[in-house]
């Protein structure tokens, strides 16, 4: 943790955070999570960020699946919905198809996106669904009380994997690179500001965006994924990062012992909408698919 | 539906045209493709046609094919016991469905096969006595008429429609459409080989009895169209307005996607093609959520995969259309063959107690008014609708007579709309009908959550007794409503009227050979009527109960091994009833239902009689 320069007192900076409007993105349900959890930060960032951009709450819909993190559409003031254990992609899919005016940002965790929900991530990355996903990599089941993901490292004692986690973690970030995302970075908890400015710029981005913010679980990882063991490894992306090249992508995605935060990739591409209407043109249909999509405020 | 009248004393006058053919030959023959052709053909000259194929699931080999198509003047329910006439495009695979030619009906075939036939390999050693034989070199008159024997199809089909005197008009059009479209130089070498084929027919001196009357006139207003179920049901969905589609290729619904991926698109609609049918419901629940008509389609092994996401369309209240298009099973089962096992799963399906609408069309243009109607239910009752098609009503063929006008509702929401500026919103708010004022995303002030969590009113997550229990009253009630849904037959009895010996209870494609085998009991004199239940859930159970009350006995016909639709009668109103249950792999015979009617007929009118 970084030391801060002069005093914070908490009038002024409640004062601070009412006089933003962020409050206004929040809904009247407190989080239910854990004191320290980083996933407070994400609630904080993306307020911010919707309260920055002025997404407007009605035209601005958050889908979940199962999880700690999937609680977050509660804790929201737009529309929200709160799905299956894995499924928050294709439902996200079929709102964004339903109605293009729709801003679509899904939240979920690493075992709801990456163990049961595993099998939508490339198609939703392939098609480049207009919508955001913001990935809570803590490599941890916590909703279910602590047991081995998809993402934990090696060698994690958990109450499924007692003795020692034998499966090699999977690598999100390479993952949804190799299957044709069209904006991936990756943010950290504990920079809550690098986080904000990393979630502004995957909801400006127009076409498939994944965020992986890696961030500890206080209660069931006291050993592998702590805020001081992460503070110590993440580094930042290198001046010299191409973000144009997904094999440079790729290969700084493949640095996991040291998790680099930044952009990642970014390419700019049809939409699977904006596809959709192109068919719709070449089969002699007279007016667009749906409404026209709005230019965002980035 | 089917017509409102209920007095079908007799297959209409003894002039009417009622003539079944059959085309039997190997994959690669071109019989399917002969038996669209007859169909369309016989269909624009003003006949009532049903039609259903039968393929082997291998798209190249040796498989049988039979195209079987019945022609009538009068509105007809099924295919018929035998057909009077056979034609024979391999006799290896023809000779086995000899015996369903009648007397005096038509065997035409190859008479003169290329290679040596074996002792007995010929056709003409199984022709029956009383049968007439007409041997002709439909291999030679298409390689005189168009140099090759690819057109042996048309041509045995041109022979054939100048032995019966039928008019050319209709073939020569709808030969030119078919082939057409892929080149006017196919079309021309089989308009040849079909005027060849035609001369050899009408000069051949006719000895069967078939006899082809003039086609009958539409008596009802519409346009008259010959279409198959799966067909018909794109047609419902598009004149509903459908506008989202999500699906995962899989037999028998595949045509469905198929035919939308074609009409969705000019339309300015969207389809897509999901990764598996966990997203295809997915996002049709997705889609609902948002406010569109979105629907897709399955058939049972994609259904099983859909069941968690049907229970999340259930507690949150989302519509959603599913069509459901019945196979063998379980697990793949029988892709090719037809069946109705899926009803226990389209029912009961899914986790916990999850009530949903699950409405089963009886015939092609059931299929038609059920799709479209599904919207209006999904949307009107905020709830997962479950369309149950089977493979022998998807790819059947009928002449079907449809309202120049869709006949329906292109919006059934009951919307919520703020009145006041602090006004708080409840998703799930108490009401009378219990269905709560809907706001979709983009309505002003009406932001919410909503969740696979039980809830309370506002959509918040809440597990106490006393909400569990209000919320499943809920889901639970308004689908009540659903029963006098408007505009939508959700169960009708066909036949005599007051106390009865025999009731047919049927449902699905089975309702056609209930109809038939009623006719045929009560031309033997057996007292017979038959319901069709359209509704399987929310269950009728006043009208059916009623219509039992009339019965000394029930008898349910389908086509799976439990008696799955027996079952749901009884259980939702514990009287019995004698099931009919059949894994024939094909459509149910009209000859058992007619055979259990005498039975049970018997049974009623001595039932001290009995041991």
């Amino acid at each position: 943790m970084t030391i801060q320069p002069k005093p914070v007192y908490l009038d002024e900076k409640l004062d601070e955070v009412r006089q933003s409007g962020r409050l206004d993105y929040r809904s009247k349900a407190l989080p239910t999570w854990c004191p320290g959890c980083g996933y407070f930060a994400m609630v904080e960032s993306l307020t911010a960020v919707l309260n920055r951009m002025q997404l407007p709450h009605k035209d601005t819909v958050i889908v979940s699946g199962i999880g700690c993190a999937s609680r977050f559409p509660f804790f929201i003031s737009t529309y929200g919905i709160h799905t299956l254990h894995g499924r928050a992609l294709p439902v996200a899919t079929g709102i964004k198809m339903a109605n293009d005016r729709l801003h679509v940002i899904v939240v979920g965790g690493d075992g709801d996106g990456f163990a049961i929900g595993g099998g939508h991530v490339p198609h939703a990355a392939r098609r480049n669904v207009d919508i955001t996903y913001l990935l809570f990599d803590n490599g941890v089941y916590g909703l279910t009380k602590g047991q081995t993901s998809p993402t934990s490292v090696l060698g994690f004692r958990t109450s499924t994997s007692p003795y020692e986690n034998p499966d090699r973690p999977l690598n999100p970030l390479l993952m949804v690179l190799s299957h044709g995302a069209s904006w991936v970075g990756q943010a950290y908890a504990g920079k809550p500001d690098h986080l904000t400015e990393m979630i502004a710029a995957a909801v400006a981005h127009r076409g498939f965006s994944y965020l992986n913010i890696l961030s500890p679980c206080v209660t069931f990882d006291k050993t592998e994924r702590t805020y001081s063991n992460l503070g110590l490894q993440v580094a930042d992306l290198p001046a010299n990062h191409d973000s144009t090249n997904v094999a440079m992508a790729m290969a700084a995605a493949m640095r996991t012992d040291h998790p680099l935060l930044g952009l990642y990739y970014k390419e700019d591409r049809p939409t699977l909408n904006e596809n959709l209407d192109s068919l719709a043109a070449k089969a002699g249909a007279g007016t667009p698919a749906a409404g026209k999509k709005p230019v965002r405020a980035a | 539906m089917s017509p409102a009248t209920t007095d079908h004393g007799g297959k209409g006058a003894m002039t009417a045209t009622d003539i079944q053919i059959a085309i039997c030959g190997s994959a690669g023959d071109g019989t399917i493709a002969a038996g669209n052709i007859l169909r369309n053909a016989l269909a624009t000259a003003g006949y009532r046609v049903i039609s259903f194929d039968v393929y082997p699931p291998e798209i190249r080999g040796f498989g049988k094919c039979i195209s079987r198509l019945r022609i009538t003047t009068e509105q007809a329910y099924s295919l018929k016991e035998k057909s009077d006439c056979l034609i024979s495009l391999d006799d290896s695979h023809t000779i086995p469905h000899v015996g369903e030619v009648r007397d005096f009906g038509a065997v035409i075939f190859e008479a003169k096969p290329v290679a040596q036939v074996p002792e007995g390999g010929h056709i003409t050693a199984h022709v029956r006595p009383g049968q007439i034989p007409y041997g002709f070199s439909i291999r030679e008159i298409s390689e005189q008429a168009t140099s090759s024997n690819r057109s042996r199809n048309v041509v045995a089909l041109a022979i054939m429609a100048g032995l019966f005197g039928l008019d050319k008009g209709p073939f020569r059009q709808t030969i030119d459409s078919t082939f057409g479209k892929k080149n006017k130089k196919v079309a021309e070498v089989n308009l040849d080989a079909f005027e060849t084929g035609y001369a050899v027919g009408a000069a051949t001196f006719k000895l069967d009895s078939v006899k082809f009357g003039p086609p009958g006139k539409s008596v009802r207003q519409g346009k008259v169209t010959i279409l198959s179920g799966n067909a018909a049901t794109v047609r419902g969905l598009l004149d509903a307005g459908i506008d989202c589609y999500f699906g995962y290729p899989i037999t028998p619904a595949t045509s469905i996607m198929e035919r939308l991926a074609v009409e969705m698109p000019k339309r300015g609609k969207r389809l897509l093609q999901t990764e598996d049918e966990i997203s295809a419901i997915a996002a049709t629940v997705g889609a609902g959520y948002a406010g569109a008509r979105a629907a897709t389609a399955t058939s049972g092994p994609g259904l099983a995969l859909m069941m968690e996401m049907l229970g999340l369309g259930t507690i949150a209240e989302v519509p959603a259309v599913v069509l459901v298009s019945q196979r063998g099973g379980p697990s793949t089962g029988m892709p090719t063959k037809t069946e109705q096992s899926d009803l226990n799963a389209a029912v009961y399906g899914s986790h916990g107690d999850s009530p949903r609408i699950v409405i089963a069309p009886t015939n092609v243009e059931g299929c038609y008014r059920c799709a479209g109607k599904a919207f209006e239910m999904a949307e009107a009752y905020q709830t997962p609708v479950i369309v149950l098609l089977d493979l022998y009503l998807s790819n059947r063929y009928e002449t079907v007579v449809l309202a120049n006008e869709a006949p329906f509702n292109p919006d059934c929401n009951k919307r919520w709309r703020r009145t006041e500026r602090d006004e708080v919103y409840r998703r799930f708010a108490a009401s009378d009908d219990q269905i709560s004022a809907r706001a979709i995303p983009g309505d002003e002030g009406g932001m919410h959550v909503v969740t696979g969590l039980e809830h309370n009113e506002l959509g918040r997550p809440n597990d106490t007794p006393e909400i569990h229990t209000a919320m499943s009253v809920k889901r639970h009630d308004k689908l009540k409503a659903a029963l006098r849904h408007p505009d939508f037959t959700i169960c009708k009895r066909f036949g005599d009227d007051g106390p009865i010996d025999v009731g047919l209870l049927g449902w699905g494609s089975t309702f056609g050979e209930c109809l038939e085998a009623m006719f045929m009991a009560r031309a033997e004199g057996i007292r017979c009527a038959a319901m069709k239940v359209v509704m399987l859930s929310p269950f009728p159970a006043d009208p059916v109960a009623e219509f039992m009350d009339d019965c000394k006995a029930v008898l349910v016909p389908e086509l799976n091994f439990q008696g799955q639709f027996a079952r749901l009668v009884q259980a939702e109103l514990a009287r019995p009833v004698v099931p009919l249950a059949k894994v024939s792999c094909g459509p149910m015979r009209v000859e058992d239902i007619v055979e259990e009617i005498r039975r049970l007929a018997a049974q009623v009118h001595q039932p001290l009689a009995a041991e």
